[in-house]
């Protein structure tokens, strides 16, 4: 006799899943810490309130004054973080690891990538 | 998520498939070495990368890896008589040696030069650390044999086991580097196991079930670093090793062996979990040794196929009581089980465009996208896919406690290479 595990998990029985994927309306803001304004940030945190998750995008090296205000807001808030790092050729080791100690403690999650086009990607992945 | 385009491409690793052209690149673990343990032995079928095929050892120690069925009407090999430096089908007679070459027809006329003729598929078959390798490339473009460190090691020093998992490849890999489900999946084992158990790191994994996550890119793929809270504001790190396309290595913990995985599609939806223990400085213990041959650890208990005795068919042997009382976080005992069980659930190719990933996903995110590049890479410029160097898998995994300011990937640099002879970073 065909066990219950055996049976659900078979190709055959795949096509009774449910198709429609359950709905999520997350709201993601994202920014670019290197080309954000002082109003651009101020803009975000003021609708942090709203949103599921921030994502904060800088260059090795770059402009990480705004991270810890933004951070601050989604720590009260309790919105997750998540920061894109992206470390082109011209990026020095040093200005990474310098990168990295600025936006550690405000970040939930970090990413360190050689391409800023992985930025669209992990947005496509969060539905 | 993933477009179903994308999750098409990820998971077929059939021949003439872009993927499948791709993992034809690598060296890949086709059989333990001691599935063939004599000249002369019996022949055992192999299904790599949807391509059935057949291994034998010949007289002279030789090793062979061609496909499975005889030239002439079809036959199975595994039927053969593996004699005089060659594989004879049962059928009418036709001798194969390890090359794939045909060597004797004898029901064509005495001398007859048809035989010269006829050559089946067949691909090198190389032992190294105990494991049987195969190249299923091109082979003008074949590469040097894997460096990895639990091959390079003294045999007395490293263990390694295969079993069946009964899913696509992509979502067992995928469960290799998800260092967030350890808190939960494995809680139970962590402090129980023989081959876990003791390590300070385990107090920070048990103590802080909300690990921060840090993906960077490597050479060969990805380190993925999960920090949790240690004494004094500093931070425990388990740093992660993911080597293109399939390799992952596990971190450390106290002084027991270095463990990880190979993801070896078998097909589409079925694949071979290779699991390996090794420590580099010391030679394993008869007890560790027993352990993991008693499926403790990340190995698991299996019959003559390598198919898991807790499998499908009895519900992995699902123990709702343990599951009750904590023993187990899921019911299922094993690291090895617990994760195959879990990944099996999911259906043979689990459709990722259904997903719902969240930020602690981001290992699992940056391991797709980096296929997905290379595959594009390699069909349109032919470009080589990371992995493939030998300096991309000479590579370790690490468990370390630093000051909050400190980058894992400074600190940790030379302790995520592989440097013979010295001892892992680990907690």
């Amino acid at each position: 006799m065909v066990s219950e595990s055996a049976r659900m998990s078979s190709a055959a029985e795949a096509r009774f899943r449910i198709q429609t994927p359950p709905p999520t309306n997350r709201a993601v803001k994202m920014i670019d810490l290197d080309a954000a304004s002082d109003s651009d940030v101020m803009r975000v945190i003021g609708e942090i309130d709203d949103t599921d998750l921030v994502l904060m995008v800088v260059r090795a090296g770059g402009n990480t004054a705004a991270v810890s205000a933004i951070g601050t807001a989604c720590s009260d808030l309790r919105v997750m973080t998540h920061t894109v790092v992206i470390r082109d050729a011209a990026s020095s080791d040093a200005a990474l690891s310098k990168t990295l100690g600025e936006v550690r403690p405000w970040s939930l999650m970090v990413v360190v990538v050689g391409r800023r086009d992985y930025v669209d990607d992990i947005l496509r992945s969060f539905r | 998520m993933l477009r179903n385009e994308q999750n098409e491409l990820l998971t077929r690793t059939g021949p003439d498939t872009p993927f499948g052209n791709m993992f034809r690149c690598y060296w890949i673990p086709a059989l333990l070495a001691g599935e063939l343990p004599a000249n002369d032995c019996p022949p055992v079928r192999v299904k790599l990368l949807s391509e059935r095929l057949i291994a034998f050892r010949d007289t002279e120690g030789r090793y062979g890896l061609m496909d499975e069925f005889c030239a002439h009407r079809g036959v199975s090999l595994w039927f053969g008589r593996n004699e005089e430096c060659g594989l004879r089908c049962s059928y009418h007679g036709w001798k194969y040696d390890v090359t794939g070459q045909c060597m004797d027809m004898p029901n064509e006329p005495e001398h007859s030069a048809f035989a010269k003729k006829v050559k089946l598929k067949s691909y090198p078959l190389v032992e190294r650390g105990g494991v049987l390798w195969t190249y299923m490339g091109p082979p003008e473009q074949q590469p040097p044999l894997p460096e990895y460190e639990f091959a390079m090691v003294p045999a007395a020093q490293s263990y390694t086991s295969k079993r069946l998992q009964e899913c696509n490849w992509l979502q067992a890999m995928e469960g290799g580097i998800d260092s967030s489900h350890v808190s939960f999946l494995h809680r139970g084992d962590i402090n129980t196991d023989p081959l876990f158990k003791g390590s300070r790191g385990n107090q920070y994994n048990l103590g802080d079930l909300r690990p921060v996550f840090e993906v960077v890119e490597s050479a060969g793929g990805l380190f993925i670093g999960a920090r949790r809270n240690a004494e004094n504001g500093h931070y425990y790190w388990r740093i992660t090793q993911w080597v293109m396309p399939s390799f992952t290595m596990i971190p450390p913990r106290g002084n027991h062996a270095v463990h990880g995985h190979f993801w070896i599609p078998i097909d589409d939806e079925n694949c071979w979990a290779w699991s390996f223990d090794y420590h580099p400085t010391r030679t394993l213990t008869d007890a560790e040794l027993s352990a993991m041959r008693d499926g403790k650890g990340i190995h698991a208990r299996v019959d003559a196929n390598f198919r898991p005795l807790a499998n499908k068919d009895n519900d992995y042997l699902m123990n709702r009581a343990a599951q009750k009382a904590g023993t187990t976080y899921s019911g299922i005992e094993g690291f090895a089980m617990q994760d195959a069980s879990i990944q099996e659930s999911m259906g043979p190719i689990v459709d990722r465009t259904k997903e719902t990933l969240v930020s602690t996903d981001s290992g699992i995110i940056m391991a797709r996208q980096r296929l997905l590049r290379a595959i594009t890479a390699f069909a349109q410029q032919g470009v080589t896919p990371p992995g493939v160097t030998l300096e991309h898998q000479r590579v370790r995994s690490a468990a370390i406690v630093l000051p909050p300011d400190q980058p894992f990937k400074d600190a940790a640099r030379e302790a995520l290479i592989a440097h013979p002879g010295v001892a892992p970073a680990s907690v």
